[in-house]
This record gives C-alpha cells, structure tokens and sequence, in this order.
C-alpha cells in the first residue's frame, strides 16, 4: 500500500504544488489548512511523513512540531519543515519554549525554506519514504 | 476576560511592528499568541473595464504582506510566543470579525479609521461596525508622538471611563484582569450638562457628590484588588471632557464601555466611543457589552 504524507500549509497554492509532487512520486497526499486541524489528522490517519509550513493560523507549526515530538505515539512520524521562516528562528524559538519549561524537542528531520523546486521536495520526500 | 490571544490588524501605514511591541507588556498578563490580520480591500483587486480580476495585483499584495508578517513572526517567535497569519481579501469589517471569531481572541488592535465623515454617512464606520457586531473589545492605537510609540506601555496608566452602563461594568472587569501591566487608573465620570438635577449650584454639587461616592468605592474596589485608582468627576460633553481628562492625568490611553446601539444611530455620530476613538488622541480601547 502506497505510503501517506501529510501536507500541512495554510496557503492553498501550496498545498497543490506539494500535493502534485507527493502524487507524483508515488504517494498518497493528505492536506490540513493549519496546525490544529494537522494535529487531528495525524492522530487519526497517522501518516508517514508530514511536511509542515510554520507560519499558519489556529496552530502554528512550530506548536505542532513540539506537540509531535513529544507525544511517544507520534515521535516517530518524520517531519520535514517546508516554511518562509528561517531555520535559525524555529530553532531559537523552540529552546525559547524549552526554557519557559516544556520539554525539549530534537531538531526536524529536515528543514527546507520555501520556495523550492519540484525535484528538491520530491527528492527530500523519497530519503524517507524510499 | 484575560488577554491571551491578540488580534493585530494592520494595512501596514498606520499600524506597524513597533505598536505591537509597546503592548508586550501584555505578557505579564497571560498574552502568549498574536495572530496577524491584513485585509487587502476589493477596491485594490477590483474588476477593471477591460482587465478583469487583478489576480497578479493580490498576489503582490499578499506577497507583500507576508513578508512583512514573516519578519514580524520571526521576532515573536524566538520570544516563545505563537504566532498565527491571515491574509484575506474582502471587506475590511467584516473580515475582522471573521478572523477574530476564528480565532476566539481576547482583543483586537486596530489604527483609526480611515474613511472620510462623508464616505461613513453612506457607507458606514468600519470601527463601528466591528465593535457592534463583536463581543471583542477594540483597541484603536494610536501613535502618541509624531516619531513612533514612545517605548511606554499604553496600558501602564489608562483612564477608565465610566457611566455605570453593563458596558462600563464589563471594562472594570477587563481592566481588573490587566493588574499585572497596570501601574496606575484615573477613573472618570463625566456627567453631561442635561444630567445636572438643578441648574443651582447646590444642585450641580449634589450631582458631583453622588457620582464622586460611587467612584470612590469603585475606585476603593480597584485598590482592594492591587490597582492604585484615582476618581474624577467633570461635567460637559462626554468626549471633550474625557479627552481633556487623559491629558491632564498624562494617560497612556483611554477605556471605555461601549454599549450597543443600532448601528443606523452610530453612523449619525452619536456614541462616545465612536467619539473618542475618531477625536481624542489617545489609543482608545472600546468594550462592547456581552454577547446576547
């Protein structure tokens, strides 16, 4: 059975560019408009890659990356980040929540800065799929 | 009635990153997400004679908004706070308090309006319209220098205003939970010249006392409850008075209750809040009673 990957982005042209190329390259896409509605995909369809967008309304997906990385049932899920903020800044912003006291989260898999091309995601989407 | 989640509402001239910066002190008071809010105007993507939808001109728009947006997040961000965007074409109003219900915010901040007096006898107040038809209280920022916010917090000593309605009561509340960035309230009742009982001056001192009584213990309230308060009473014209109050008292910015009234009414000018958020000054923050 072909593998899913969840496409969480608020911006629906992105949403079809992903789409198109997780469909291309032999999987099964899945879309969510924002973090909160991602969240309840994954606990329901448990996908097999998310590539998350991080500036999104509701849930930002900096919150949805911590909420998976510290669930013990979703840690597992590789995640690639697909955003217009800077790696730099999602990291500092994840050892900021770290130090008002949540626990701590180990780096995304990969993380990629919009825009990209076809292949490159297509690509980054095979090393963990293959 | 804690501000947790902000609603930012900007068209990026009158309203930029440095306005929301003087309200961070807000984090001492539960605030933790801001969720940004551009509203590209129809009139900007419009159907030309001949050009159709300007599809290429919203997409710069947006794009250019999310720029913006991104920088602005990536300061929040490493603050360790949520940030959440929105970037919407359609009316200004009603795209508001859209997002605001999305999004259940605790306040939306907004700059002054923009239409003409004319162009709202026909078409309506947008602040008007987004406080009538939300619960949220408003806060209309305004700059207090010429150069930028000064670095002050606008919350650090307000001036409450007060005409003992269910919207009044509804602001002692809201402001009750800001305590943590409040230093310092003048609380204000301004009785208009056709509340006076009597035209004597006995008359016109009994109307002060009574309503100087009520503000004492509002104010003694307050202090029970960590605020120093401070009560005056004027009589006059609401909003010139109110006005004239905060720049005695040197405010950071004025709140007040706004109660609802039709909507037809407000547009002939006739509310205070209405008043004070086009006249006076200062940042206005507007609480509307409850819904229902």
């Amino acid at each position: 059975m072909s593998k899913k990957v969840l496409i969480v982005d608020d911006d629906p042209d992105v949403r079809l560019f992903n789409t198109t190329v997780v469909e291309e390259s032999g999987y099964i896409p899945i879309e969510a408009a924002n973090g909160e509605e991602g969240l309840k995909i994954i606990k329901k369809d448990r996908p097999d890659l998310v590539v998350l967008d991080v500036l999104m309304p509701k849930q930002s997906g900096i919150r949805l990356y911590r909420e998976l990385k510290t669930d013990k049932d979703l840690v597992g899920i590789p995640v690639i980040i697909l955003s217009g903020v800077a790696k730099r800044t999602f990291l500092r912003s994840q050892k900021a929540l770290t130090e008002f006291g949540d626990k701590p989260v180990p780096e995304p898999e990969n993380y990629m800065e919009k825009p990209v091309e076809p292949d490159e995601l297509a690509r980054e989407i095979k090393k963990f799929l293959g | 009635m804690e501000i947790k989640k902000l609603l930012f509402v900007t068209r990026f001239d009158n309203l930029r990153f440095d306005a929301l910066q003087s309200l961070m002190d807000l984090k001492k008071a539960a605030l933790s997400h801001v969720v940004f809010l551009n509203v590209i105007e129809r009139d900007k993507v419009a159907m030309r004679r001949g050009k159709g939808y300007e599809k290429g001109a919203e997409i710069r728009l947006r794009e250019k908004a999310n720029i913006r947006f991104i920088d602005w997040a990536e300061t929040l961000f490493e603050q360790g706070m949520e940030v959440g965007v929105y970037i919407v074409v359609g009316s200004f109003a009603g795209q508001v308090i859209q997002a605001a219900e999305k999004e259940s915010v605790d306040l939306i901040v907004l700059s002054p309006e923009r239409k003409g007096r004319l162009e709202q006898l026909y078409s309506g107040s947008d602040i008007t319209e987004i406080v009538h038809r939300s619960a949220t209280p408003v806060l209309v920022y305004k700059y207090l220098s010429q150069k930028g916010p000064l670095a002050e917090n606008p919350f650090e000593k307000p001036l409450l205003a007060t005409n003992w309605s269910e919207a009044s009561q509804r602001a002692i509340d809201y402001l009750k939970s800001l305590k943590a960035v409040i230093r310092e309230v003048d609380v204000v009742h301004v009785a208009s010249e056709k509340d006076l009982k009597e035209t004597s001056a006995m008359g016109i001192q009994k109307t002060r006392k009574e309503n100087r009584k009520k503000l004492d213990a509002l104010c003694d309230d307050l202090e029970d409850y960590g605020i120093t308060a401070k009560p005056h009473v004027y009589i006059g014209d609401p909003v010139s008075e109110i006005d004239k109050g905060a720049r005695e008292c040197q405010s950071s910015m004025i709140i007040a209750g706004s109660p609802r009234k039709s909507l037809w009414k407000d547009r002939w000018g006739t509310s205070i809040g209405k008043g004070l958020a086009e006249q006076s000054i200062f940042p206005v923050l507007l609480i509307p009673p409850k819904e229902g």
